[in-house]
Formats: C-alpha cells, structure tokens, sequence
C-alpha cells in the first residue's frame, strides 16, 4: 500500500524547488545528471513524490508522477536516499552510474499511514482511536464500475451493498447494518468537504404499472476523479459531522494536480462487454391454457386443437410432440379460416430477447502544479447500451480542481464538477411496463423473434401485437415504445479559504453547493395493457444542499504531547422542489404518439408540485492530545440547531471521545515479530432530526369529483412535540502487524443504541388513523468486523497479498413504546417483514399452515385441507409462523493481488452466508405453472394406487406429506408422463389432476376436531387440476435461501516497462482486463440473484421506497462481464 | 497590526456568509391546507363519494357472489367460495369516519348543522356497515388516536348492541338538526352534496329511513324496541319524513373522469376489461328472474353469446358452431351438467375450482371469455351512465321494510300495497315501470302473504347494493340460499373475519370480541374469528340455520 497525500506532496516539491534553486547557484564543475525510477516492489508501477536527497548535502529531488526523477550530482561517491510515506528508506551509492533504479518496499510500518478522517482532516492512521475502511482510487478503479458504489463491494469490512439490477439502477450502501427504521439508512457523502445528495428515493411512475428506478445520484461521481475513499464506520469517527452522520460517512477525497511537478495527461480508455448467460429456470414444455389437451381429446368445438393464448397459465397443449393447432400467428386459407400449424418450443425467447450490454469509458485529465499554483482538470464520458433493447445511459462530467496561493500564507483552492447524466429510456422494473417480465411471459409455443416487429400491420403507431392482443404485452413494443427518459444536470463544489495565521494556528473557511435539476419524461404509445390511449408525463426535481463552515486549528508540540484542538461552525439549507404534469390514468393523450402536455385533454391532465427547505446550524469543537507516540485522545463535541424540530427540542448536543493505545511502544515489545499492537476505543454520540414538515400535517387533496374539490384528512398522526433522535456507539478494537507488515490483523466489535428513533407505526385502523409517528424505542445493532491480511510471497519480483474481511452484524428491537409489540417493514405476498420488540430486524413471517397438532395422532404434522382437498392458511400475523429473515448471518470478503514485476492480477470475492428473500417472480411465475422447479417437485405415483400409494407416502411422510421449507407435496401432474389422476371437464377426462396429500378433519359444534379422513390416494381423494393448486397462500412457497458467492473483481493489469514507455513519449502506459461481479453459487439455484431482493415501490416504509429481502421481477440475466482498459500518462 | 487586519477581513468575510433564518418559518409546510381552519364544504364531497363507493363495491362485487346475484369465473375464490383468506379489512371504513369526524367537528365549530346532520348520517350509515359486517368494533373509543394514551391508541370493542342503540340515537339527533327548510341554513354548497345536492328534507328522510333499515335489522333480537320504533315513525309520520318515492332515493353517480371516480370493474380504465368479464350472472338469480318473468333481468344482464344445443338427432360427435349456435350430440356432453338455455346462462353458485370451464367453455382459466355464459349488461363497462349510481337506500328497499313490518303484524299498513310499492319503485328505479302492472300479477310475484316473497323480492330489488340482502339472509335465513360444492364450508357465511392487524396491534381488545362471538359447525379450523361465527345480533335467533 502506499498513498501519497497533496500537501505532503506540495510541501516536499516546494521544498525541493527551494533546494534546486539553492544548488543551481552553487554549481561545481563535476557535476552529472543522475536519473532513474523509482518502482514499488509491490506492483512494479512508479512511486511519484518520493524524496531523494544527496546524502550529507542540501541536493535534493522528489520523483514524478511515473516515479521518475533527475537530480544533478557532484563529488566522487555521491550516496542518495531516498525516503517516501510508506516505504522503507533506501541509501544507494551511486558509484559510477548514470542510472540509478529503486525498488522500495512497503514500509515495515504502515504506522504511520495517513488517513483522511472527519472535516478533511489528515491523521496518521495510529493516533485514531477508531476503525477508518480506506479504498484507494487504484483499488477502485482497476475494475470500471458505472456507480462508484459498486467498486466497494467486498473491499471493507462492516460494509454492505446492494443493487436492484444493471448498469444504472440504484446501489445502496448500508454501515454496520440499519439503524433506522424510518430512513433509507444511507451514509452521508462528503466530496471533498461537500455533503453531496443520495437517496434511494429514485423511483419514479408516470403511467399505471410504469415503475422505473432512475438511480442514485451518487453515481454522478467520475470514479476516476478519486484518489481515496475513507469510509468512517460509527458514529465516533463521524460524531462531527453530526446529524447525518449516524449511518456512517463516505469521504471522498478526489484527484488534484499536486502530484504533477509538469504538465501531465492522462488517458484512459475502457469497454466493458456484459454477455448474458443465465435466466430462470422456466419450462418450455407446454402451451398458455390451463389444461393440456391433445388434438384427439379437446373442448373445442370441430375437433381442432386452439391455443387460449390470453391465458396467463403454462400447462396447455404440450409442446414438440407432433401436434398441430390454430395458434396466434396461424394463416389464413381461400376461406380465410385460420390453418393450424405445428406446436414446436422456443425455450431461447429470453436469451434471444436481450442483447449484449456495452459500456466505454473514455476519459482524460491534464494537471500540473507550481509553486504558486496547482490544477487538474477533467473529463469523462461514458455511453451505456443495456442488456435490454432499447435501453441507454450517457454520463458527462467535467472537474475542476485549483488551488492558488495568495500569500504564503493564505491559500485560495476550488474544487467544481459538473455533470450531465442522461438516458432516452431506463428499462421499467416490478410488474407492468417491465420488459423482461414480458419477455418471461412470452409462451413458449411463440418464437419471440416472430413478435420483433410489433405493430399490428396496418396499425403502426396504434396497436402492438402480441400473442392475445389487449391481454399480453408484446415486450419489444415495451422495450421501444414505453420510454422513461431523464436527464440530470447537476453542479457541485466548493471554494475554500486556508490561513495559516501563526505556525500554531490556521483557520478555513468554505462555501460549498450541491445542486442539480432532474427532468424525467415519460412517453408510452398506445395499447400497452396499462395505459391503452397512451400517456405522457414530465416530473422535475430540483434538490440543492449548501453548506458554509468554518474551522479553526490550533496545534502544538510540547515536549512530550501533542496537542490540536479545532472549534467550528457549518451553516446548511437544503430546498427540493418538485413539479410533475402527467396524463391522468387510463385516459392518454388526444393524437396518438404526440408527446406535449398540450396534447392531453384538459380533464384528463394531472399536475403536483410542492416545495421543501431546512436549514440546520451547526458549532463543533475538537481536541486531539497525543503522548509519547503511544498515547492519543480524540474528544469532540457538537451542538446541532434544526429547523425541523420544535423550538423547545430544536437544539441538541453530543460528544465523542475516543482513545488510541500503542501497546508495543508502551510496553517496549520487541521490534523484531511485532511491529504494532494497539488498542483502541471509542464512545460517541450523534443526534439526528427528521425531515421538514413532519410536526403537523395538512390536508391532501383528492382527485377532484367531477369538478368538486375534495380535501382528506391524511391517516398518519405526526407529533408536534419531536424529539431528536440520538445514536450512541461504543468502539473496541485491536490492531496487530507482524513480521515487517506480512502480517495485518485488525479486529472491532462495536455496538450502536438508537434511541428516541422518529418511526411511524401502525394503528389499528379503528383509531380513525392507519400510522403514528412516535419517537421511541431503542434499536440495538452488535457486530464484528475483522480484517486479516498477509503477504506470504514477496521476493524475486512476486508478491502476493491476501485480505480477508468478516463481518457480522445484528440489529435488535429492544423498546418501542407502550402498547406496540412489533415495528412492520412491509407486507406482501401472504406474510411480511416484521420484527417484535426483542428480536432481530429482518424477519419474515408467513401464514401457518393448518396441521394435526395433536402429538398423539398418527398424523400429526400432516396438513388438514379443506373439503376440496386444499391447504388451509392461519394468516400470518395471528399465528407468528417466521420462515426466516432477510439479512445475512455473515458476509465475508477476500481479496487477492498477485503481482511478477509489471504484471499484477486482482480477484475480490464475496460471499454472503445466509438469509432468505421472497421471490414474487417465482410466486407468480410458479402460481401459473411455469417453473421447472415446480414440475419436478411433483411426486409421481407411477403404477401406484389405493393402498400402495398410501404406504408409500406414509413411509416418506417427512417429505412427502409433510410441508417443509419451499416444497408443498403435490402428488400427479399435468399429464399422464407425470402420473396426473383422471380429471372430468367438459364431457372429457383429462389426465391432469393432483391431489395434496393430507387429511380432512370433521369438527363438532363446538369446532373440535372429532375425527380425520385421509386424503392419500384413497378412492375419497380430493382431485384437484393441476392448473388450480398453487399454494398462493403461503409466502414460503416462494421464499429462498439467499446464500450467495460472486467474484466481485478479476483484473490483469500490466504496466508497460519504463524504458518502453519512455521510447513513445510517454510517462506510464499500462493495460488491463477484467471482469466483475460474477455470481459463481447461489443457494437458490433459481436464476435470480438474490442480492437484487430489494423492491423498489413508491410509499412502502417512510423515507424509503425499498422493500429488503423481497423482489417482484427482478430478473436481469446474470451476466459474464469482460472489460478492457488503457491508460495512457503523457 | 496586519495579521488582525486580515484575521478581521477573513472572520467578515465568513461571517457573513451566516445570514440566520428563522427556523419556525423555514419549518411552516406551504404544500396543504390545515385540518382546524378547513371549510367543511371541502370535506363533505370527499366523505360521501367515499361513503358511496365503498358500499357498491360490497354491493356489486363479493356480497352480490354471496347472496348469489353474481359469480365469478376467474379469481373467483372470494367471490363464490367465501375463501376471505381470514383478512377482511376495515381501514377504509375507519377512513372514512375519519374525514366525517372532521366533517362533524368543522361544523360544530362553525355552528353548521345542516352539516352537522349529514355527518350524523353519515357516522350511522359506516359505523351500521361496520358492525354489521364484522359484529361488535371500536365505537365509543373509535377514532380518537389524535388525542394519544393507550385507551385511544388501542380502542375498546362495543358490543354490536351497543352500536345499533348509536345509531339510531344519532339518526334520531340527525333528524332533528335536518328538520328546517333549506333557506335557514348557512353554507350549504348544492354541488358538494354529491347525493342530494343539498336538499335538508331529503337528508332527513334518509336519516329516519336508516332508522327504519336499523330498527328492522335488531328485530329478531329486540323485536319490541323494533316496533315501537318502526310504529313511532309511521305514526308521526311529518316529524319523521322517510323515502317513499324514487326521486328520495339516496344515490350517488359517477363523473367517470379516472378509475377512481368511475363505476367499479368498468372496461373504460381497466384496459384489459378482465374485472367487467370475469364477473357473470348468478344461475341462483337468473333462474329466478326468469321464473317470474322479471324485465329487470334484460337490464341488467347480457344475453349468452353462443348458447348450447344439444340434439340426440345429430349425429354423434358432432360440435359445431352455426348461426351463433353450438350444435352437440349428447355423446359429446356425456355425463356433464350443461345449460342450453338460449337466452340467459348463469354461473352455478360455487360449482368448481375452474368455474371458468363451464358450459363447455373451449377456454377455460383467468381470461373469462365464455361465450355460454351470460355476462353483465354491457353498461356495466362503462366509466359513468344513467342506471350506474351507487345506492345507498332507495324507496324500494324501505317499502320492503314497512311491507315485512305490517307482515309481522306491527301498525305501519297494508302488507300487499307497500309489497307492491316495493316492486314498482324497483321496476321504475331500473327504467322497467312500464311492466308493473303485468309484473305485480304474475305467478310468483302477485302478493301471497309470505314473508318468503317480501324478502325475495327485495333480494332483487337490492341488485348493486346486495349487502343488505345478506343481512336479511342472515336474520332471516331468506332467500334460502345454500352453497356450492367447492365453498370453503357447505353454507352462506355471517360475518367478516377481524383483520389481521386488528389483532397483531390490538390484540386484547379484539381477543376480548372474538371470544363473544359464537361457534358454529362451519367455523372449523377458524375458530372463533370466523365467517361462519354469529355475532350478537344472531346467537340466541337461531337464524339462519
């Protein structure tokens, strides 16, 4: 590892400018140009900002942005050292030569590693008395991710992140696990010292069933822009930046042009291929149509075969055995009767559908840096073709980095970004417009490639076809003609003043803005099922955050200690505005494919908008005191005033202390095995408020009755008398390096109390209110994070680094308030997530299933059906059936980096263990008879009957009778190949009935059970049609295990050789090839990625519009993404 | 000197940047209207259409499957089976009482009592739903989770005794607050009044004809409070108006702008029309209409697309369609039921777990096109029409009541003459006043003295609006419906299940109701919390079975 920091850097060039100009003046006649490079042993790249000094003279040198350097030298045997952060120094003498390449290692110490922490401010990472994750931009950026989020996954322990599909959806982070119940729990980021705007509230519906995730805006960020990220974990790093700062805080630190000492360029260049490979495990044996007939026994009148191709149903007509019937697309004859035709499969329709996706990147920087002045400037574009026809995603960013020194003592520096990121049309997700779902449904009997043109002829611009027209999408016309564009323009940064006033005291000062104006546009042609006229729409945002601050610093050294003690003061406002206009649904537009708001009848239009602001002021104090290098003690504290609060709660307080103990220089352990032992520990608290508007409510309006105004009483009681919420941590952990840096270890165990947490929960509706905001309860989360790394080869030019992360971490309901025993997250399907007070976030409930409870009953454990022959549910919240719980018990990352002089290869893996989420796209898919799992989950009774059957169950009752986990014993099937019963419909019998093995009870008039039949193939069985017996009220029949491994990142990367480089002109030039995020194990073993459990769905919980652990259509294919890179350095 | 010069400028310059706001103002919300200063005219439209939708959609989807007027041939499982997935919720109900409380409260403030008054109906009007619907309910506590403490945040369940005594006290209160002429109001806004367009004296008739629906329902539990207060307002007939004629009906039509103010299950927004197709006429009811001849039938429902003959003169195997008919050879029926009636086909009650194969549907499953059945009347696809209004009572249905009342011997009149003025309010509310005479004389129709015929017709009668029919059921196991064979029990359930989050959040209160309700041999596996349960208003009746 090594990481170069701008002032180190600024201060050793102007230090060595200073030198150089001292030794021009002095100038001997001996004298000769020394040059070389300066490589890592690591990675073999160059090490820029390394300091090389003649020894016993002034002369001196730093190295450049490749990690080459000249240095003019006089005198017999010149010795030179050379010294950087984070390597160990190295004294060669020169001798004879005229080159003089060095390889430095990493420093046996990475001690004194620096890291960014809270305001910018820069700490040696030993003096902090709690955990700071770090990535550098290398790190991030050897894989190209779209979102920047995306390239941390697996990298930091304590860090989870999740993304609800392809390029361009939302990606959201979460420290430590969730400690809000209200919010989306999302860390605060903080660009360069400007709190930049992130939330997962970014799914948008103009149109019914036309949910589109238009991403977070944190994927505006050029992830070639950064040179580091700190991720400060628990509110004792983050205690400064107060109220946001309880979910944690991201700080990026972005590029600047302080490591340039001449103009430098640089280009890069990236593609990235993803190639789908993997769908769901759907079958493609059967027609639409709930009955599988054959042409010699069918309804139809006339004797020949018809597809009901409106049906939703898979098991009609088998396919590929020969059978000819009238179908969608079937041709007219002279008569202009419809000829059947043969019934063949298409099991490819969804692989057909997509198309590879295709990114690049290319980008470019130009920096340089004066004594007086430094700069970089930069611009990046990437074009998106997505996996979904149709689909797009361009970015645009420019930055701007400056700094200029107007005294030598008041420094001026900028940091400006502007972006433009856009799309003509984000795939819709969920159940509606969503092309994929549509893809899915596509019969099998139907090759998709025949629905490509998808108009009807002679109604182009009208009506799609489809294989039921009005009844099924045709999913190119959605792919083509439903299309939810948006663009984003968004500016931020800040200006900032720096005054070292005396040597002891400096004081800065910031004005920083983050804005942007998002417009989406929605444009659907005629006939999709949802919106059949059409519809059109245009919603804008326009959210913007600025914050002013202050700090003063005062640092010293006295003998022994070291002391720094800062006092601040941030003023913020943040506004949001939002606008929307849309056709109201269901009535569409006047002229068809028209898209203006002119061209929505005046009756038929819709419009909203509303307004927000908050402002929060802010004073902070700090005081860092360190001792003998083995003692360091962080004290802050800070007084939050907000605007959303009532004035008696409006102000709040807290503090945070925390303590950093080298134990190896305390207790004098010898230098020789260990290198570093220290402990280390943190208290602190942060406070948070809430949104604006959240103590009194007002009236909503209703949809107007034809002409008459219609206002509402809202159902959520708010409170007037708010309190803050206050999040308190404790931080312990232990740091341990070995054997020069081999080997790392760093443990934490951590534990978060929130209290007084602002939650809406639920009335019973009878209050006359369906929620209450209460500020209560205390939320309990404990976990550990470990870090274990170690370098077993470095020698000979290779070097392996290994890095394991673990984390674990669970979140607990300790209090509500009086009368509430549990806090819902959602409901869905037949069951939902909720958690009572003394259990763990995440639980899932189902409804219970009806059984013989009776222990002394032979059939205990046996389901009761019902008189049909059915499953009988309990509903969930009655019975407290859980069936599992939607957060991992552990997610544990590795890396690896195997480096042979200019060649290095990177893997990171990520494996999450345990867990469950709720598939509604197998619940629904399943519940029609399309999934392959569910037919081969039917027991067939072969030549079995009567008794034989019966015996046979009993003997596997366990699994055969008796329901466990996801499988519902279904005996028979939808043919005679599956063993199905005789089922009569119509005047015919059809092979095609089931029956649920189980008992039926008979009850007194009392309802107690006095006796049970057995329905287990006897001639009593209940018969049911294998198109009718789906277990729609049980949640479990679609719930899954979640356990997942995916290579997150595989990267070769090789840098080409100096001496080549030199010969083109060039400072660096290196090249890779990677891949990422490859599922290589689930679990489920169903074809969806089970990290894509995430529900986007507009009003669900307050302040977030995800549902965790469920996912409804969430379906992209996995993909095996390849990516080549080129950078160039000039 | 210089260091604090500059020290001075810098400290300015950040400084003021610091231009503080005032934090109150920042927080005042510039999107709404605030509940305690809103005009109640601007409540008032919201509570009614509400108050109005809510009751056709019982009417006309899942209470009209129970008393059989209807069944569904795809999700039909609610509707014909009775399958309520022991969830049945009342949050909207609650929602509505809400806004009325607001409505009520408003007016009490302004000293608005023709406001007042429709507040008071309409609070009996949801909370006589509610019980009658689920049995004993948060009533005296209902409603009040503004003022906080655990007795408001989780309400105690009044009897349903304790209810129907509410209601007709604050009908009684209604009648009097709408007793003036509609000059010695203030405030009222015609238009806002979506049901009467702000006509006191009918409010006043609704209210004493909800008294009437009311004192009715307690009758075979209270029979004496039921007579005398039925008795007491015939009697005083000018200080207790009630509906006589069809131009009193309470009705509410619909704009038909959105999905939201539009008849339910219309084709006009719901795109693919399956909510219109999936629902077909009840063979119960078709019968029936079609045994007394009854032109409403042809109203109301479509006549079969393709009906079936079967002709043992064809050859066997034959199925063929021709001239709009489908020819069968019996060999082809084998030993399936089939209704070759050529006119109207209705959907036995109940009869599969694929009601969509019926009749020989080719294409059975959710996408309901059957073309041997009947469906609805194509007006049922539309957003808005003359017949599509939500009715809440109507001349007919108080005709009824009065006809039942002189039946059971009580003094309000002639049992035969409000019998037929049942039936012709009926026929004329339905367009078909034109065939009364021949209608009121037809066999089956022309007065027999039953309490069976009574109730029968105004089973009909009740045709959108079918929960009142349930309700007679129930009191008086009348029409003598029966289940089908694939319902979830073998009879006609009584009452909603409690939701699911009454009893996740309001555990004992709704605990303590449940063990007040009464077991029956169908609650079975649901236990007390069943539809098959009696509430209050039947244990001890021994109706309906």
């Amino acid at each position: 590892m090594h990481l170069h920091f701008p002032q180190q850097m600024l201060r050793h060039l102007a230090f060595s400018a200073f030198l150089f100009a001292l030794s021009m003046s002095t100038m001997v006649a001996q004298t000769r140009t020394i040059t070389g490079k300066i490589t890592a042993s690591s990675d073999g790249t160059g090490i820029p900002g390394v300091n090389i000094q003649v020894k016993g003279t002034q002369k001196g040198t730093s190295s450049n942005a490749s990690g080459t350097y000249s240095l003019d030298v006089s005198g017999a045997s010149p010795v030179l050292s050379f010294t950087s952060i984070g390597f160990d120094a190295q004294e060669i003498k020169v001798g004879n030569r005229n080159v003089v390449d060095v390889v430095l290692t990493s420093s046996t110490q990475e001690l004194n590693e620096v890291v960014v922490t809270a305001l910018g401010i820069k700490r040696e990472e030993k003096s902090l008395g709690y955990s700071v994750g770090k990535v550098s931009g290398k790190d991030l950026n050897r894989v190209v991710t779209e979102n920047v989020l995306n390239g941390l996954s697996g990298k930091l322990a304590g860090v989870s992140i999740n993304a609800t599909g392809a390029t361009g959806s939302s990606v959201s982070m979460i420290i430590r696990g969730a400690k809000s119940l209200s919010n989306d729990n999302q860390p605060l980021f903080v660009i360069d010292g400007v709190p930049v705007i992130n939330t997962l509230n970014n799914v948008g519906q103009v149109g019914n069933d036309n949910r589109v995730d238009y991403g977070n805006a944190i994927s505006d960020i050029n992830p070639d822009n950064i040179e580091s990220v700190s991720v400060l974990k628990g509110p004792s790093a983050a205690a400064l930046y107060g109220s946001r700062a309880g979910n944690g805080v991201v700080l990026i630190t972005t590029k600047t042009g302080a490591k340039s000492n001449k103009m430098t360029i640089n280009v890069n260049s990236n593609t990235v291929f993803d190639n789908p490979f993997k769908y769901l495990n759907m079958h493609s044996k059967f027609a639409t149509g709930v009955l599988p007939f054959t042409p010699d026994n069918n309804p139809y009148p006339g004797g020949t075969l018809y597809i009901d191709e409106g049906s939703s149903g898979g098991v009609g007509p088998e396919l590929d055995k020969g059978y000819k019937a009238v179908q969608w697309n079937s041709p007219l004859d002279a008569k202009g009767n419809q000829v059947p035709t043969d019934l063949k499969s298409y099991p490819d329709n969804v692989k057909n559908f997509v198309q590879t996706g295709i990114t690049t990147t290319n980008g470019f920087s130009i920096s340089n840096s004066t004594d007086a002045a430094t700069y970089r400037i930069s611009y990046s574009n990437m074009t998106n073709r997505g996996l979904i026809p149709g689909s797009d995603l361009f970015k645009n960013s420019i930055d701007l980095a400056t700094s200029l020194k107007l005294t030598n003592k008041i420094k001026l520096s900028t940091n400006f970004d502007f972006s433009r990121n856009n799309s003509n049309n984000r795939p819709a997700s969920e159940r509606g417009s969503n092309p994929l779902q549509w893809a899915y449904a596509v019969s099998p009997h139907i090759n998709i490639m025949d629905l490509k043109s998808y108009w009807v002829p002679g109604k182009e611009g009208l009506q799609q076809n489809s294989q039921a027209i009005g009844d099924y999408n045709n999913p190119w016309f959605l792919a083509y003609e439903v299309k939810n564009a948006f663009e984003r323009n968004r500016f931020f940064g800040n200006a900032k003043l720096d005054y070292q006033i005396t040597k002891e005291l400096s004081l800065m000062a910031r004005y920083s803005l983050d804005t942007y104006g998002e417009t989406r546009e929605t444009k659907i042609a005629p006939s999709y099922t949802g919106e059949k006229n059409g519809a059109y729409g245009l919603t804008t945002l326009s959210p913007s955050e600025r914050n002013i601050d202050f700090l003063a610093t005062y640092a010293k050294s006295l003998q022994d200690f070291t002391l720094s003690f800062s006092l601040g003061g941030n003023a913020r406002k943040s506004t949001n505005v939002y606008i929307s206009e849309s056709s109201k649904g269901g009535t569409g537009l006047v002229i068809p494919g028209l898209y203006t708001l002119q061209n929505i009848a005046t009756a038929n239009i819709q419009y909203s908008s509303s307004h927000s602001n908050k402002v929060v002021y802010s004073g902070y104090g700090m005081a860092n005191i360190g001792y003998k290098d083995m003692l360091y003690l962080d004290l802050t504290a800070r007084n939050d005033w907000s605007s959303t609060l009532p004035v008696n709660n409006r102000s709040y307080f807290y503090p945070s202390a925390s303590l950093s103990v080298l134990l190896n220089e305390m207790l004098q352990i010898p230098n020789n095995r260990i290198d570093l032992l220290k402990v280390r520990a943190g208290v602190a608290q942060a406070g948070n408020d809430t949104n604006p508007y959240a103590l009194f409510n007002t009236l909503g309006l209703a949809e107007s009755w034809g002409g008459v105004t219609r206002l509402a009483k809202p159902g959520s009681i708010l409170l007037p008398d708010l309190k803050p919420e206050i999040t308190t941590s404790m931080d312990l952990g232990l740091d341990l390096t070995m054997y020069k840096n081999r080997l790392r270890f760093s443990g934490t165990y951590y534990t978060v109390e929130n209290r007084n947490q602002i939650i809406p929960t639920t009335l019973p509706a009878s209050t006359g209110f369906t929620s209450k905001n209460i500020n209560a309860g205390l939320l309990e989360s404990k976990g550990i994070e470990l870090t274990l790394g170690g370098t077993p080869i470095d020698k000979n030019g290779w070097r392996l680094d290994l890095t394991t992360n673990f984390y674990k971490n669970s979140t607990t309901i300790k209090e509500l308030s009086e009368g509430l025993n549990f806090y819902t997250l959602w409901t869905d399907a037949k069951g939902g997530a909720w958690t009572y007070v003394g259990e763990k976030i995440g639980d899932i409930y189902d409804a219970e299933i009806v059984t013989v409870t009776d222990k002394s009953s032979k059939y205990f454990g046996y389901p009761i059906l019902d008189s049909d022959g059915s499953w009988q549910s309990v509903s969930a919240s009655k019975s407290r059936t859980k069936i599992g719980n939607f957060n991992p018990d552990f997610i544990l990352g590795m890396q690896a980096s195997l480096s042979y002089k200019n060649w290095s290869l990177n893997m990171t893996f990520d494996w999450r263990n345990g867990g469950n989420f709720v598939s509604q796209t197998y619940r629904y898919g399943e519940s029609d008879l399309k999934s392959q799992r569910f037919l081969d989950n039917l027991i067939n009774p072969g030549t079995m009957t009567g008794d034989a059957l019966r015996n046979y169950l009993v003997a596997n009752q366990e699994t055969m009778i008796k329901i466990n986990g996801n499988n519902f014993p279904i005996v028979g099937g939808p043919t005679k190949q599956y063993g199905g019963f005789p089922f009569e419909y119509g005047g015919k019998v059809y092979p095609n009935g089931v029956f649920n093995p189980g008992v039926i009870a008979q009850y007194d008039s009392k309802g107690n059970i006095t006796g049970y039949e057995e329905n287990l193939g006897g001639p009593d069985t209940r018969i049911i049609p294998f198109g009718d017996n789906y277990p729609w009220s049980f949640t479990r029949a679609a719930t899954f295990d979640a356990s997942f491994l995916k290579l997150r990142e595989v990267s070769i990367g090789y840098e080409v050789p100096s001496n080549v480089v030199k010969k083109l002109g060039l400072q660096a030039a290196n090249f890779s090839v990677y891949s990422r995020n490859i599922i290589l194990w689930t679990a489920a073993k169903i074809g969806i990625d089970p990290e894509t459990a995430f529900q986007p769905q507009a009003g669900v919980q307050a302040g977030t519009q995800f549902k965790q652990g469920i996912e409804r259509y969430n379906v992209t294919p996995w993909v095996i993404p390849v990516g080549f890179k080129l950078g160039l350095t000039f | 000197m210089n260091k604090y010069i500059k020290i001075a400028v810098f400290a300015l310059l950040t400084g003021s940047f610091f231009s503080c706001e005032d934090l109150t103002s920042v927080n005042t919300n510039p999107n709404g209207v605030q509940p305690d200063v809103v005009n109640p005219n601007l409540i008032m439209p919201t509570v009614l259409t509400e108050m109005a939708k809510s009751y056709v959609n019982l009417g006309y989807q899942d209470i009209a499957g129970v008393v059989q007027h209807t069944q569904k041939d795809a999700w039909s499982s609610g509707h014909n089976d009775y399958d309520w997935g022991g969830n049945q919720s009342w949050s909207g109900y609650y929602d509505i009482l809400r806004n009325n409380d607001l409505l009520y409260q408003r007016a009490v403030t302004m000293n608005l009592e023709f406001h007042q008054g429709v507040a008071l109906v309409n609070k009996a009007f949801m909370f006589g739903l509610i019980t009658d619907l689920w049995g004993d309910a948060p009533y005296t506590n209902a409603l009040k989770g503004e003022l906080g403490g655990v007795d408001n945040i989780l309400p105690a369940y009044d009897s349903q005794e304790v209810i129907y005594a509410g209601i007709i006290a604050d009908l009684e209160k209604a009648n009097k607050l709408l007793s003036k002429q509609k000059s010695d109001y203030s405030s009222i806004v015609d238009n806002v009044d979506v049901i009467y367009g702000g006509d006191p004296t009918k409010w006043r008739k609704f209210a004493n004809s909800l008294a009437l629906r009311y004192f009715m329902r307690i009758s075979g539990k209270k029979a004496d409070v039921a007579k005398a207060g039925i008795e007491n307002i015939i009697k005083n007939a000018a200080n207790y108006p009630i509906i006589t004629s069809n131009s009193d009906d309470a009705t509410m039509g619909f704009p038909g702008t959105s999905d939201g103010t539009s008849w339910p299950a219309n084709a006009v927004y719901d795109v693919s029309g399956s909510n219109y197709r999936r629902l077909k006429m009840a063979s119960t009811f078709v019968k029936y209409l079609q045994g007394v001849k009854d032109p409403r039938l042809g109203v109301w429902a479509a006549k079969v697309e393709i009906p079936l003959v079967v002709d043992a003169a064809l050859p066997a195997g034959t199925d063929k369609i021709e001239g709009g008919k489908r020819y069968l050879s019996p060999d082809k029926i084998g030993k399936t039921v089939v209704d070759t009636d050529p006119e109207y086909v209705g959907l036995p009650t109940s009869f599969s777990a694929l009601p969509s194969a019926y009749n020989l549907n080719p294409t059975p499953g959710q996408t309901s096109f059957n073309p041997h059945v009947s469906f609805l009347a194509p007006m049922y696809k539309n957003a808005s029409g003359a017949l599509l209004r939500a009715r809440l009572i109507s001349a007919a249905e108080v005709n009824f009541i009065l006809a039942e009342a002189a039946q059971k011997g009580w003094s309000v009149g002639d049992a035969k003459s409000l019998y037929e003025a049942g039936v012709k309010t009926s026929l004329a509310a339905w367009g078909v006043s034109g065939s009364s005479s021949a209608y009121l004389a037809g066999s089956g129709v022309a007065y027999n003295g039953t309490l069976k015929q009574i109730i029968e017709q105004k089973w009909i009668a009740s045709w959108t609006a079918a929960t009142e029919s349930w309700f007679d059921y129930r009191r008086t196991g009348l029409p003598a419906l029966t289940a089908g064979p694939a319902a979830k029990r073998q009879a006609l359930p009584l009452r909603f299940y409690y939701m699911q989050d009454e009893i996740r959040i309001n555990a004992k209160n709704v605990t303590a109701a449940m063990d007040k309700l009464e077991i029956t041999n169908f609650s079975q596996a649901d236990g007390k919390n069943s539809a098959w349960s009696r509430p209050w208003l039947l244990i001890g009746t021994s109706k309906p079975y």
